[in-house]
């Protein structure tokens, strides 16, 4: 569970990146367009040929920004439950809270453009708390293990990932 | 060897995991919508008395939808009035009789790309329909090769239910290889299009689509000296005017007026701008009473929606008309040259543009009032995940139906609480702004059938229930309507025996 717990949290944090790097070519495709006598309006916009080569661009940005990321931070806040570390249902909450407010202000910038500041800077949040997640997971993974050869009663020790194939894995 | 209590918490993880998993199945699957007919939709509300009592038939949702038994053209018929039977006049001969053939094929785009897509009579846009005012039309459809079966929605003109086009609700998809007629009589003069309303995001994109132009019986006294068509559509990313990625040019003697009838059938409001004084002579087919020069602003035109504009040829060289952004109408000497000019940031208000004359109704104590509140949310239609559209708060297919009868007078307040721009059509009927935001319409009646409700804005609107069928109250921006912002106007006792999915595909948005 450890190990998904880590999977999951860097992923949300890598798929980050890949959202900044599609943005920035979905608009350098626009910026392509409009250089080469283009124009950009509503009716090429809904019409899903607004940024020429770069419109993949703004499909992934969709794609990956309002399905997969929060799929995943999902997923990861149901995996914290089962994750017997200190913060890890914290920080998983914490990537969750932050991504549910990423979308809600991706989803919000056509009517207000200031958001759209916001929406950058929490991007960077969403990779902070998603790298703190995981780094605290693995990490805890050690102090738990410490814990856990401190109890004498084994019996009676929390058996969780103890028993689990992954902690034997590490 | 796991301990007893090891053994009972992950028996307990199990349970909740297939428990959770059971009913997410079970919540999934019954989204799922089959063969359907519109009738079953949400459920009614009778906005019976004054204002504000539709909010009552919130409550009532049923959130069901009926599963339709047998192949479409079978389902319940126990009403009285088949939408079929809403035709016009079958005795009366036709006045003008227009063949139209759909082909699934590459559009030749002259001065750009050529792209695939559908054609009407091997182009795209089909060929321009013309008739006067009274004229009964009859069009004989036929789908030549478009696989996803096509028909003929007839954008703005209040045809018959019968005629109204749309798979699913007046008539099935002609299947490739089919033929189906559509009557109307031409009743009032006006800007009109036609496109197809089957897997209509996909086929109107991609080109079945047309203009149509009623003209008067005695032309106004205000009549241009020139008429022509701007249909503005992009073909794979290429913006054309009336199907050529170039300007039009029209020469036109100094002083001259030209009536340049814009439609936008594209998927977004489009600006029309000038640096020349220009009038808006008309929207969506309905005239403006005492319209007055426009400098320094811009049109916008919904999505789906037409503007009559009156251009006056300068002394000299040109005066530029631009359409949508990328085109523009030159109007003059066809050998000058004109510059582009940067596109206003103020728009016209049609609200208190033009002067005030009465409406032929009161709309002071309607018979019924509905609200039609637009909003977002992220949940599941038909099993597909997504951010989806709601209205009054319910997602499709558990959205209102709008329940009428005909002589009714009608309001609606039409509320966007979403983040985007709405082009709200109705089919079948023209509907007035009253208001916008409590103020109220000061200039000449504002009657359109594709209304741009805007992020945050509120409108009032009004109208006449004088067009007995059922009919779609839809998003004009394509993929919103596949994405849940459809609603339906619902004439009491009539029905239809048509079905949506089923056996004949009908899938109108």
């Amino acid at each position: 569970m450890r190990k998904l717990y880590t999977g999951l949290a860097w992923t949300v944090a890598g798929a980050v990146v890949v959202q900044a790097a599609a943005i920035a070519f979905a608009f350098g495709g626009m910026l392509n367009l409009v250089s080469e006598g283009g124009v950009v309006d509503k009716a090429l916009l809904e019409s899903f040929q607004a940024a020429g080569v770069g419109e993949l661009g703004f499909m992934i940005h969709g794609l990956v920004g309002a399905v997969l990321i929060p799929l995943i931070a999902l997923t990861l806040l149901v995996v914290s439950f089962f994750v017997r570390v200190r913060g890890a249902k914290l920080w998983a909450a914490i990537v969750f809270g932050l991504v549910a407010l990423q979308v809600t202000l991706g989803f919000s910038i056509t009517d207000v453009p200031y958001l759209g500041l916001i929406h950058g800077a929490n991007a960077l949040a969403v990779v902070a708390a998603g790298s703190v997640a995981a780094l605290r997971v693995r990490r805890g993974r050690k102090i738990d293990t410490a814990e856990r050869a401190d109890t004498t009663d084994a019996a009676d020790a929390p058996p969780a990932e103890g028993a689990s194939p992954d902690a034997v894995a590490a | 060897m796991p301990s007893r209590r090891e053994v009972l918490r992950r028996a307990a993880v199990g349970v909740a995991v297939a428990t959770a998993l059971g009913a997410g199945a079970l919540a999934w699957s019954s989204t799922l919508l089959g063969e359907y007919s519109v009738m079953s939709m949400g459920s009614g509300q009778d906005g019976g008395g004054q204002a504000g009592d539709g909010h009552s038939g919130h409550a009532q949702h049923s959130g069901a939808v009926g599963v339709a038994h047998g192949a479409s053209g079978t389902f319940a018929t126990g009403g009285d009035v088949s939408v079929t039977s809403l035709t016009a006049d079958p005795d009366r001969p036709a006045d003008v009789e227009v063949e139209l053939t759909a082909r699934q094929e590459t559009i030749d785009v002259p001065g750009g790309r050529a792209v695939e897509g559908y054609t009407v009579n091997g182009s795209s846009p089909g060929p321009e329909l013309r008739a006067q005012q009274g004229d009964l039309i009859e069009v004989t459809f036929r789908n030549e090769s478009v696989t996803a079966g096509a028909t003929l929605h007839w954008h703005g003109i209040d045809v018959p239910n019968a005629a109204d086009g749309v798979a699913g609700i007046t008539q099935d998809a002609v299947p490739a290889g089919g033929h189906h007629v559509y009557r109307f009589v031409a009743e009032d003069a006006g800007t009109y299009w036609y496109h197809s309303h089957q897997v209509s995001r996909e086929q109107v994109l991609r080109g079945l689509l047309g203009a149509l132009v009623i003209d008067p019986v005695a032309p106004a006294d205000a009549a241009a000296d020139l008429d022509i068509t701007a249909l503005l559509h992009v073909y794979g990313g290429q913006h054309t005017l009336n199907g050529r990625v170039a300007d039009e040019r029209i020469d036109a003697p100094p002083g001259s007026t030209v009536r340049v009838r814009v439609i936008n059938s594209d998927q977004g409001t489009a600006a029309v701008w000038s640096d020349s004084p220009f009038r808006v002579i008309a929207t969506d087919g309905r005239d403006i009473n005492e319209p007055t020069d426009l400098r320094g602003q811009r049109l916008l035109i919904p999505a789906g929606g037409r503007a009559d504009v009156a251009v006056q040829a300068p002394q000299h060289g040109s005066a530029a008309l631009h359409v949508g952004g990328a085109r523009r109408v030159l109007i003059g000497d066809p050998e000058a040259s004109v510059p582009s000019i940067a596109q206003p940031s103020k728009s016209v208000d049609l609200l208190s543009y033009g002067a005030p004359e009465p409406l032929g109704f009161d709309p002071s104590s309607p018979d019924r009032s509905y609200d039609y509140v637009i909003a977002r949310r992220f949940g599941l239609i038909d099993g597909r995940p997504g951010n989806f559209w709601t209205i009054n708060g319910r997602m499709f297919p558990d959205v209102p139906m709008f329940h009428v009868a005909e002589g009714d007078v009608v309001v609606m307040r039409i509320v966007n609480e979403s983040g985007e721009v709405h082009p709200m059509h109705l089919h079948g009927h023209h509907i007035v702004v009253l208001s916008r935001e409590g103020t109220a319409a000061s200039g000449s009646p504002w009657w359109v059938d594709s209304l741009d409700v805007r992020p945050g804005e509120s409108y009032e609107i009004a109208f006449i229930a004088d067009n007995p069928g059922i009919w779609s109250d839809h998003c004009h921006t394509l993929p919103h309507a596949v994405d849940g912002l459809v609603a339906h106007l619902m004439y009491d006792g009539v029905t239809t025996p048509f079905t949506i999915h089923g056996s004949a595909g009908n899938q109108p948005e």
